[in-house]
């Protein structure tokens, strides 16, 4: 396996308090803590979801083994900050992987309902658009209207930054 | 009193808006004024930053400032919003070269993010409010077994949340007593609703919720109190789909924080549209003799 160092540094810039990720010893009270390890990995942890053999593969620049394996290696983070909270070191971890989960977008490798997600936005700057049958429901609860947004702004910020790109 | 621009959020706003209407009535009983803006998604914390954590960013901080142009707080009715609206403004704060990158950008769309104004989780604003949530109590729910799901996002992470105790939380459960039920305690309370993974992994995500719902299924709980759209959803929609998958009967009613309030504060089950909700509500109206 071959170690990426462009890769290597790109984790440890992404971390919003420090390069803390460099202070992992591996001591899994993120997988012991994760909901998804839980229900998706077996006893030795070789198979399933596993926040801890995704910091050590993202520490080492190991980037192969994180974007050449099944995408259940990066999509099943359910994004509920429990290993944030639990990490003896405070690394950020979801934030590293927001990382591997942006790189894995550019790759093609997203799961469908995060583009479909995307999409909506970049169209209508909501996840979930206006509907008629909710905005006579609104009315008929005394709701006042949902004010509409100005999704050519959105559009610009999305067009601008690059991300159109991967819908 | 402060004016808050109410954020709604894409679920509350457009696909469950009953939940926008037991709050909107929540707020008035209490006295919290709100007044609407044209906000975009805000965008999801686990959908949008997963997709381009730059765009996120932009999109989040563009949101900010229809707010800070008005220099008005945000309430938040769903912990997602929150979530990213406090997370854009911590990490913009705390990383001077993005900041600059993002308003290099907002720019271009004629604004500028500054950073000069607070963003509620709309439980915390209760909290704060709780003698005169009390004080508009007229039909205390007594009798009605609650067990609480304050949901990962309002808590965590703490750096940002800044709100309960990341991982023993208890605001929810002191609004809940306020309202004269009864809380009942489980040991899955800060277990995800994995809301997230499902969407990806269907297989993964309901086996998560069994864990969840037999934790709260044990507990003896009438019904499930939440302050999140998306834990919401999960509970209340999905809950069909477990009970066919491992051929058990849950069938736990889910209801808002809001909801409950609206509830002990007078409103009819039809005033807040409960016959919305997919799980039947039968069985906590029939014991609150409703």
């Amino acid at each position: 396996m071959s170690i990426d160092f462009e890769f290597r540094k790109q984790v440890m810039d992404h971390h919003i308090g420090s390069d803390l990720i460099k202070y992992c010893y591996q001591c899994s009270r993120c997988a012991d803590n994760c909901p998804v390890t839980k229900v998706s990995a077996d006893f030795y942890g070789t198979t399933g979801y596993n926040p801890r053999s995704n910091i050590l593969n993202a520490l080492l620049g190991y980037k192969e083994a994180i974007f050449n394996a099944d995408p259940l290696v990066i999509w099943g983070c359910t994004v509920c900050d429990t290993c944030d909270e639990v990490c003896p070191q405070h690394i950020e971890l979801t934030e590293i992987f927001t990382f591997l989960k942006n790189e894995s977008v550019k790759k093609g490798k997203a799961p469908e309902y995060l583009i479909g997600q995307a999409k909506a936005i970049f169209d209508s700057a909501k996840a979930i658009p206006s509907q008629p049958a909710i905005e006579r429901r609104r009315e008929q609860m005394g709701l006042p209207p949902v004010i509409a947004p100005n999704a050519t702004e959105v559009q610009t910020l999305m067009k601008n930054i690059g991300s159109d790109k991967y819908l | 009193m402060t004016e808050y621009k109410m954020f709604e959020g894409c679920t509350i706003g457009n696909r469950i808006p009953f939940i926008e209407a037991a709050s909107r009535k929540v707020f008035d009983k209490v006295g919290i004024e709100t007044s609407q803006a044209p906000f975009t998604c805000c965008p999801d914390p686990t959908g949008m930053k997963s997709f381009d954590n730059n765009a996120w960013l932009a999109i989040g901080a563009l949101n900010l400032c229809l707010a800070e142009k008005e220099g008005k707080p945000i309430i938040s009715l769903c912990n997602g919003c929150t979530n990213t609206l406090r997370g854009v403004q911590y990490q913009l704060k705390h990383d001077s070269l993005m900041k600059e990158k993002v308003n290099k950008e907002l720019a271009k769309v004629g604004k500028h993010f500054e950073g000069s104004i607070e963003v509620r989780h709309f439980v915390d604003v209760l909290h704060e409010n709780l003698d005169k949530v009390k004080a508009a109590i007229t039909k205390p729910l007594s009798g009605l077994k609650v067990a609480v799901h304050p949901g990962c996002h309002y808590m965590r992470p703490a750096e940002w949340m800044e709100s309960d105790d990341p991982l023993r939380p208890v605001v929810l459960k002191k609004l809940v007593t306020a309202s004269g039920a009864t809380l009942v305690e489980y040991e899955e309370e800060v277990l995800c609703c994995g809301s997230a993974v499902t969407n990806a992994y269907e297989e993964h995500g309901l086996a998560n919720l069994k864990i969840k719902m037999d934790s709260i299924k044990r507990s003896g709980a009438d019904v499930i109190c939440v302050n999140c759209p998306a834990c919401f959803q999960q509970f209340d929609t999905r809950q069909r789909d477990l009970s066919k998958k491992y051929e058990t009967e849950y069938d736990i009613p889910v209801l808002y924080i809001t909801e409950l309030y609206a509830l002990a504060m007078g409103y009819s089950a039809d005033e807040i549209g409960l016959k919305f909700h997919r799980t039947r509500m039968k069985s906590v109206l029939e014991k609150l003799g409703l």
